[in-house]
């Protein structure tokens, strides 16, 4: 077996032992004795960073620390430039990496999730939940990046597929409940955890890794570029994306889906770093055709996201009919289980959605003994979805951290809300994407790019 | 006399897990700052108590408040001062010469940089290599704890800390409940006296 890369550490220099980091892993990862330095065993460790986020064992100016602070940086992947406080839990950064790859001639594309854009403005000053796509899209710009993709029209395309395959499911009587596999926490401790229940996990790679893969074909040839000249980035508000981009099945003849992941936090310090005033940007674009989305792509972002774009698109695939109200507010939500039903036609649906991986051991038992009474299941690892991740920016005191995810989780719904289109099937683009390259969902060509593997992992 | 006694903070060690949480929560309180995320940050954590970690105990330790506060006795700028029931430094006055650092028994005094909108304030020094030239230094002030006097939900660190391990001292109001609970548990003896 491979080493996986220790993402997740906790420097023992400032770590002082309160074990608040404990409390929060939902997967028993961290040791150590109250009152002394603690450790992350990366083998256990589903890296979702939940324990960066709340870690308050800051380095002080006023103490000389036993290791330089410029050190420190370089250890973290940090720029020498970047003032901020360090904290003894961190995420083992790209940031260097990726300013190194963007001064190469390297063609370089560049996807963000749909969370890094109602959350990175906190980084530069501007109120919880300020959503900034467009700022985002010309600072990507000014950094260097040749294209400015988006990750949510791979939501589109994830909804397209993942749609089609739960439909396909039900249909032949296959493996049910089905499970969504964008959260790569989740699907880690799937694979350490529970190795019988695979396959129910929908075998759609993440937004991110199909992003990554037509990047470096349909992407690469609509810019006449050869895969091995792309450079491909993804910005992510989750620190295990990191961890998902490195999985050997996430390439492709020797070429990763996607080369480097940046945090939302990592990017803000690469804004910082090449001297853009974020906040007086203009609002730019992104790029065609691989960053067109509609709403139903931008909801990923939040708990309840993938479940509800998922049932937008699956009623009118079912029906022929436009739903009813394109708002499904009974899969929104917070933090735990919730389960709903919806019938289509004559059929009645059975879904529930988890939000925080310690809340789905109970319905997997219960997947496990036969007994859930369920069709299709989103699970999240991170409290409030993807825009709570271990990647976003840390929010300083736990007592404001509920208000600022609130904010995050309202522009998300603002942002569905005010676009134009708000189902996946009618993206332009992905519509587009199907007729010249991709053939239809569940195709061939989708199957080799869009589809994965799992495998059951020790710990 | 003791309904005039100073408020002041106070930890239990038996609570305190060494978490820091009160230090960056009175950082952020006396930081005149709207920055809530540590990237949007622009000054270093300034905090005004100490959380201090030794193989036999973690605790804050902070300002008492002192009846007799040897700092505001010592300030030659009379910088510090009582004022509302605690005692105060006057950023403005003090001229950073550690004296009150000096004279604090607890070390609850720390000369702290000045910032202005994010930015260090620099004053002009004598320059070390030519006595005749000026430098530019950041500027120091004594910075202690003041109650947060100014802050509507109180001191933030009573606030913030996870374990309730801090709380508001007020000995007067102390002293007379431990008075009542005392005479209370006296009911359950007193038949003994008569």
């Amino acid at each position: 077996m491979t080493k996986v890369r220790e993402l997740i550490k906790i420097d023992p220099e400032l770590c002082t032992g309160c074990e608040r980091c404990k409390d929060v892993c939902p997967v028993n990862a961290i040791f150590g004795k109250k009152g002394e330095p603690h450790k992350v065993e990366s083998s256990r460790c589903v890296f979702c960073g939940h324990c960066v986020q709340i870690c308050s064992g800051y380095s002080s100016v006023l103490d000389e620390p036993d290791t330089p602070r410029a050190e420190k940086l370089r250890e973290r992947g940090m720029f020498e430039s970047t003032t901020e406080p360090l904290f003894a839990a961190y995420c083992a950064g790209d940031a260097l990496e990726v300013a190194a790859a963007l001064k190469t001639d390297k063609f370089s594309m560049v996807q963000c999730a749909p969370s890094v854009r109602v959350a990175i403005g906190e980084d530069f000053g501007m109120p919880a939940g300020s959503l900034t796509p467009g700022k985002m899209a010309a600072a990507l710009r000014r950094i260097g990046f040749d294209r400015v993709y988006d990750t949510n029209f791979a939501a589109d395309l994830t909804i397209m597929e993942e749609g089609h395959e739960l439909l396909a499911r039900i249909n032949s009587d296959a493996t049910l409940p089905m499970f969504t596999s964008c959260c790569p926490a989740w699907v880690r401790f799937m694979e350490q955890h529970y190795s019988d229940l695979l396959p129910h996990l929908s075998s759609c790679k993440s937004p991110q890794q199909m992003s990554g893969a037509l990047f470096k074909t349909y992407g690469a040839d609509i810019d006449g570029k050869a895969r091995e000249e792309i450079y491909s980035v993804a910005v992510m508000p989750c620190t295990c994306k990191k961890y998902e981009s490195a999985r050997p099945e996430m390439s492709m003849e020797g070429y990763r889906d996607v080369d480097a992941v940046l945090t939302t936090r990592e990017l803000a310090y690469l804004i910082r770093e090449a001297g853009i005033d974020f906040t007086s940007l203009p609002d730019e674009d992104f790029d065609r055709p691989l960053g067109t989305y509609t709403g139903a792509g931008n909801i990923f972002g939040v708990t309840g996201g993938v479940m509800e774009a998922a049932l937008r698109t699956a009623y009118e695939l079912v029906s022929g009919e436009p739903v009813p109200d394109t708002d499904l507010l009974f899969v929104r939500g917070g933090e735990g289980t919730r389960t709903a039903s919806i019938t289509i036609k004559d059929k009645t649906f059975k879904v529930a959605v988890v939000a925080g991986l310690k809340y789905v051991a109970p319905l997997l038992e219960k997947v496990r003994a036969g007994e859930a009474d369920v069709d299709f299941v989103e699970v999240m690892c991170c409290p409030s979805g993807c825009i709570s991740g271990g990647g976003q920016p840390k929010v300083l005191l736990p007592t404001e951290r509920d208000d600022v995810y609130m904010c995050r989780r309202k522009s998300i719904y603002s942002h569905d809300k005010d676009a134009k289109i708000r189902k996946s099937h009618e993206n332009p683009d992905v519509q587009k994407a199907y007729a010249d390259f991709l053939g239809e969902p569940l195709g061939h060509t989708s199957h080799k790019l869009l589809h994965t593997t799992y495998t059951k992992r020790d710990i | 006399m003791s309904s005039s006694l100073s408020n002041f903070i106070a930890a239990d060690s038996e609570k305190c897990i060494g978490c820091k949480l009160c230090e960056i929560a009175c950082s952020q309180a006396h930081s005149g700052s709207t920055a809530f995320t540590v990237g949007a940050l622009t000054s270093p954590i300034l905090p005004r108590l100490y959380v201090v970690q030794t193989p036999e105990i973690t605790v804050p330790v902070q300002c008492r408040h002192c009846e007799d506060a040897p700092c505001a006795n010592c300030c030659p700028v009379s910088a510090i001062s009582r004022k509302n029931g605690a005692i105060i430094v006057e950023n403005k006055l003090c001229v950073g010469c550690k004296t009150c650092m000096l004279a604090c028994p607890f070390g609850a005094i720390e000369l702290l940089p000045v910032y202005e909108n994010g930015k260090p304030v620099m004053q002009p020094v004598l320059c070390e290599e030519n006595e005749t030239s000026v430098d530019e230094a950041p500027m120091l002030f004594a910075g202690k704890c003041d109650l947060c006097m100014d802050r509507a939900k109180g001191p933030a660190c009573v606030e913030i800390c996870p374990e309730k391990a801090l709380s508001l001292i007020d000995p007067a109001r102390m002293k007379r409940d431990r008075n009542i609970k005392a005479a209370m548990s006296f009911l359950n003896t007193s038949q003994n006296f008569s």
